[in-house]
This record gives C-alpha cells, sequence and structure tokens, in this order.
C-alpha cells in the first residue's frame, strides 16, 4: 500500500509535494546563481534591473583568477593520475591478498575520508612548515592525494572485488605473462572502476577549499582559495561567474560520465 | 592444466622468487604515503597538544574549563544536531517518494540531487550568502508575501548556518535513506492493510520502523559530518556562532597557538571517532563511506 505509487491514498499528494519542494529548493540556487551572473546590479538585484557580461570579462582579464584556475588544473591532473595508479596497486594488493590486518589496513585507507578535513589541514600546515613544503605544488599535490586516494581505493577495489579472476587466469593459462593478463584482461574488464576513480580524484582536489587555504601563498593559490579569500571581502558579482563557470564544469562531467556508463553497458 | 600451473608456481620458487611482490608489498606506496603524511602530522598536532607551551594537559583544562569554549561545543553540537533533524524530516519524504516514484520522474529527481552534491561547495554556500543577504530574495518574497514587515537576519546567524549546511547534508541522507526503503518488500505493507491498519498506522508501526536502520544511519553520518564542518559557518554563520572547527583554525591561522590548537583537534577526533564507533557497531561497515 505505502509503497505503491498509486495506492499511496492521500499520501500521495503530501509526498509529491514535499519532493517538488525540495527539488526546487536544491535546484533553485544553482539556476539563481547563473542568472546573476549575467545581471548588471553589483548589489546582486534580483530580478536582474539588465543584463551584461562584464563579470566575466572581470574575471577572464584578471590574471590571478586564471593563474588560479590553472594552478588548480594542473593539480587536480596530477593528483588524478598518482591517485588512480596508487589506487590500482593498491587494491590489487587489498582484493587479492590473504595476508594478517587485511581489514585493519583497508579501513586506515578509508579513514582520511571521515576524519574531519580541518583536522588533516592544520596537522598537514603544521608538517608542511617544518619540511619546508608549504605553499609549495607538491605541497597542494601531497595533501590532496591524501584525500583523493580512499575513493580511488573505493571505486577500484569494489570493480575488482566484481571481477571474476578465474578469467583472468584463464588468459594465464593461455599463455600470458601474469602482468600481460591483468594489463590485457583486467583492466578493460574493471574500466568503470577506474573511471570513477579518475573523476572523484579529480573532483576531490579541483573543488578542496580546507586544506588549501591552509596550504596557499600570496603567489600559489588554487581557485576555491581565491574564490574563499573574495568572499571573505565582499559578495561581488564576479564570483557569480566564476561560481556558474564552475557548475558548467559539473554539469559537463555529469554528462560525460552518464555517457561514459550507457558506453560501458552496451 | 593443473600441473602446468604447478609447474609455474615451482618455477617461480628459486632464486627469481626474491623479485616476486607479494599482494601486501603492493599495498605499501600507499600505506607509505598515508603514515608519513597522514598518521605521523596528526600524531605530532596531537602531542603537541600536551607539550606546548609546557608540558601538562593545561591546554585541555583551558578549552574545558572556559565558557567561551564551552559555548562552541555546544554550538558546534546544536547546529549539527539541527542541520541532521531538519535533513532527517525532508529527507524521509523524499526518499520514500522516490522508491515508489515511476522511474522517469525519479531519474530527473535523482539527476537534481547529484548536480546539487558535485556543484562546488563554495559555489553553493555563495548562492546563500546572496539570497539569504537583507536585500535578498528571501527576505523579499517574505516581505511580498506580507508575511514580513522588515527585512529579518538570515546570514551570519544561527538560521544561515543551518539553511546552508542542510542544503549541502540533504543528499547525504536521502540517498542513503532511498536504499534502505527500495529494499522493503511492498507485501509487507499489503499484510498490513490487509489485517485492517490504516494508511496512518501503516507509516507509523510498520514502514517508519523497517526505514529506522537507514534513518538512524544516515543521521549519524550527517550529523558527525556537521560536526566537523568549516567552510559554510565560517562564511554564512557568525562570531556569536562560531564552530569547533573555525575554532581550530583561528587557534592555528591568527593565533599561532599550537597547543590550543591541537587539544580542540583531538576533541573534534575523538568525537568523531567515537561516533563512527556507534555506527560500525550498530550499523556495520556497509553503510559507511560515499557509496
Amino acid at each position: 500500500m505505502l509503497l505503491n505509487f498509486d495506492r499511496l491514498g492521500w499520501w500521495k499528494p503530501v509526498l509529491i509535494g514535499i519532493t517538488l519542494l525540495t527539488t526546487a529548493f536544491l535546484l533553485l540556487p544553482i539556476l539563481f546563481i547563473a542568472a546573476l551572473s549575467f545581471g548588471s546590479s553589483q548589489w546582486l538585484i534580483f530580478p536582474p534591473p539588465g543584463w551584461t557580461l562584464k563579470w566575466y570579462q572581470e574575471l577572464l582579464v584578471d590574471p590571478r583568477w586564471l593563474a588560479s584556475a590553472w594552478t588548480s588544473f594542473r593539480i587536480a591532473i596530477i593528483v588524478t593520475v598518482l591517485s588512480v595508479l596508487l589506487g590500482l596497486v593498491t587494491s590489487f594488493g587489498l582484493t587479492r591478498g590473504r595476508f594478517m590486518f587485511r581489514e585493519a589496513l583497508k579501513a586506515l585507507f578509508l579513514t582520511p575520508m571521515i576524519l574531519p578535513v580541518v583536522v588533516l589541514a592544520v596537522a598537514l600546515y603544521a608538517f608542511f612548515l617544518q619540511i619546508g613544503l608549504n605553499g609549495t605544488l607538491t605541497g597542494f599535490v601531497i595533501s590532496h592525494l591524501v584525500l583523493a586516494l580512499p575513493f580511488s581505493i573505493l571505486s577500484i577495489t569494489n570493480a575488482l572485488e566484481g571481477f571474476d579472476k578465474s578469467i583472468e587466469d584463464a588468459a594465464v593459462l593461455c599463455g600470458a605473462s601474469p602482468f600481460e593478463a591483468k594489463i590485457r584482461v583486467t583492466l578493460p574488464a574493471i574500466s568503470h572502476g577506474i573511471f570513477s576513480a579518475a573523476i572523484f580524484s579529480f573532483l576531490t582536489s579541483w573543488d578542496e577549499v580546507v586544506v588549501a587555504i591552509f596550504m596557499a601563498s600570496p603567489t600559489l593559490q588554487t581557485l576555491p582559495v581565491k574564490v574563499w579569500a573574495t568572499l571573505r571581502q565582499d559578495l561581488t558579482p564576479v564570483v557569480a561567474a566564476a561560481s556558474t563557470l564552475l557548475i558548467l564544469l559539473t554539469v559537463l562531467l555529469m554528462v560525460l560520465v552518464a555517457f561514459v556508463r550507457k558506453g560501458l553497458k552496451s | 592444466m593443473l600441473s602446468r600451473i604447478e609447474a609455474k608456481a615451482a618455477g617461480s620458487k628459486g632464486p627469481a622468487r626474491r623479485l616476486r611482490l607479494t599482494d601486501f608489498d603492493l599495498t605499501l606506496p600507499a600505506l607509505g604515503l598515508l603514515v608519513l603524511f597522514f598518521v605521523v602530522p596528526v600524531a605530532i598536532l596531537l602531542a603537541r597538544s600536551v607539550s606546548e607551551p609546557v608540558p601538562g594537559l593545561g591546554n585541555y583544562a583551558e578549552l574545558l574549563g572556559s565558557s567561551t569554549y564551552l559555548r562552541i561545543f555546544a554550538n558546534t553540537f546544536l547546529v549539527s544536531g539541527l542541520v541532521t533533524f531538519v535533513s532527517l524530516l525532508i529527507g524521509f519524504p523524499v526518499a520514500w517518494a522516490l522508491a515508489v516514484m515511476p522511474s522517469r520522474a525519479a531519474s530527473v529527481v535523482f539527476a537534481i540531487l547529484l548536480l546539487s552534491m558535485w556543484t562546488n561547495l563554495l559555489a553553493r554556500t555563495y548562492a546563500w550568502m546572496v539570497l539569504l543577504q537583507r536585500t535578498g530574495v528571501v527576505n523579499k518574497l517574505l516581505i511580498g508575501l506580507g508575511l514580513i514587515d522588515k527585512p529579518l537576519p538570515l546570514v551570519n546567524n544561527l538560521t544561515g548556518v543551518t539553511i546552508g549546511m542542510t542544503y549541502i547534508m540533504l543528499p547525504f541522507i536521502i540517498l542513503p535513506l532511498y536504499g534502505v526503503i527500495r529494499k522493503i518488500d511492498p507485501a509487507i505493507l499489503q499484510a498490513a492493510a490487509l489485517c485492517g491498519a490504516n494508511r496512518w498506522q501503516a507509516l507509523v508501526r510498520v514502514l517508519l520502523p523497517l526505514a529506522m536502520p537507514g534513518m538512524a544511519a544516515g543521521a549519524l553520518m550527517v550529523f558527525v559530518m556537521s560536526l566537523g564542518y568549516f567552510v559554510t559557518p565560517a562564511l554564512l554563520g557568525g562570531t556569536a556562532n562560531m564552530m569547533l572547527a573555525e575554532l581550530i583554525a583561528q587557534f592555528v591561522q591568527s593565533l599561532v597557538n599550537w597547543g590550543m590548537g591541537g587539544a580542540a583537534a583531538l576533541v573534534l577526533l575523538v568525537v568523531t571517532l567515537a561516533l563512527y564507533a556507534v555506527q560500525l557497531r550498530f550499523f556495520g561497515t556497509d553503510r559507511m563511506g560515499g557509496r
């Protein structure tokens, strides 16, 4: 009765109403920011008195915005590559291995995901100040890698657990070397896991704010740090323009993921 | 065929065997990374809480003995509790609706949930800073509807933080809860109807109890995530209702007081780990993480 859409009775309008309101609550702020980024009001009046592209112009001619976006992109790409490679190797060890403390090790690998980021941020900040990695690209990459790796291990381990190892063994029996069998048989079979590991790793680094606030130096900052620093001063519409571009990137990534999933299914 | 495997295995023994990596060896690079850049730095930070400026528990005495800091702890729990409560209140009906809706409509809602989840955190927080400001859309709308005469202070206070954080946490409660409700056998509710339960009784005495493990697990996860949240409270909250994560950042960044920063970090860590232990004990590992 209550789990049959047509027999919900008077719960039906209630549920539909709440769901519609919640969907609007989740969607409208995002659309609102996109609309405001084209509005001419410096004070973000809505509905905007006129339309303009000047906030995008301000954003795209300011070398500091561009530099921070470029920094973010470089860090995110390096983190993605390292996170997927490390995630692959580690997941093979974790799923295939039969050693002591395997479950404990697995739990340790996932802890950075569940612990408050601020603790890691402060701890790494102190550590990097001492060893001279603060404000460097390496420092950023290491700290984002620590945060991204759990997602990578989780995605790839899931995929590997769903893969029948006897197929790999069959390839070895047919004359492939164990390494060759892994590259040519197993990797293609778990490519969906590798793909989500890459997407999650990229987003983890690209969107990361808390650690980045501590790692940043006046000469090296990521895009989220630039947004953060700007927001601490005022609510300029330039941030709306930057946010809209970030939202656009999210939509593109979602479409990409949907396409790849469809492609993998067929 | 078996003999070939054995032959291969036998062949790999001998001098070449030392070069072969065991499965455990494969986890060593990641383990090294985590120990060096996660375990060691956190351990050093916590050690500094009992060694700076003087060895002893002075920092903890100050942290737990001062009304200023206790207010921050209380506020952290209050905000997290409120956010969890509101998220559950909205999240349960949405998850329920998603589980019974025609799949076309459900996939639209899922797409919006994912879009919201994946949109940059700062962009989402910025949206609420603008929406809730004195001259913002929300105030204008409320005045336009004749509900209030003067704009309400909606930002830099508890209201702002609660709205902004609920916005961020909702998907984290809806998605796992959907999974749990989806797994409930509709026949059980049919049985309840056959036994004479009306729609209200079926909800309160059958559906809610069956969904309870999912609700408890989701609520605990949202509560723990909220406890350590930094960005949204810092931007939408005011100085009067600071949260623990901001306090830690402030100790370290503006006051350069590593002893107190470490002590506050330890308090946050202990509370977080204790709540996760509860989660593991009662709900198993399968619902942990963002799967």
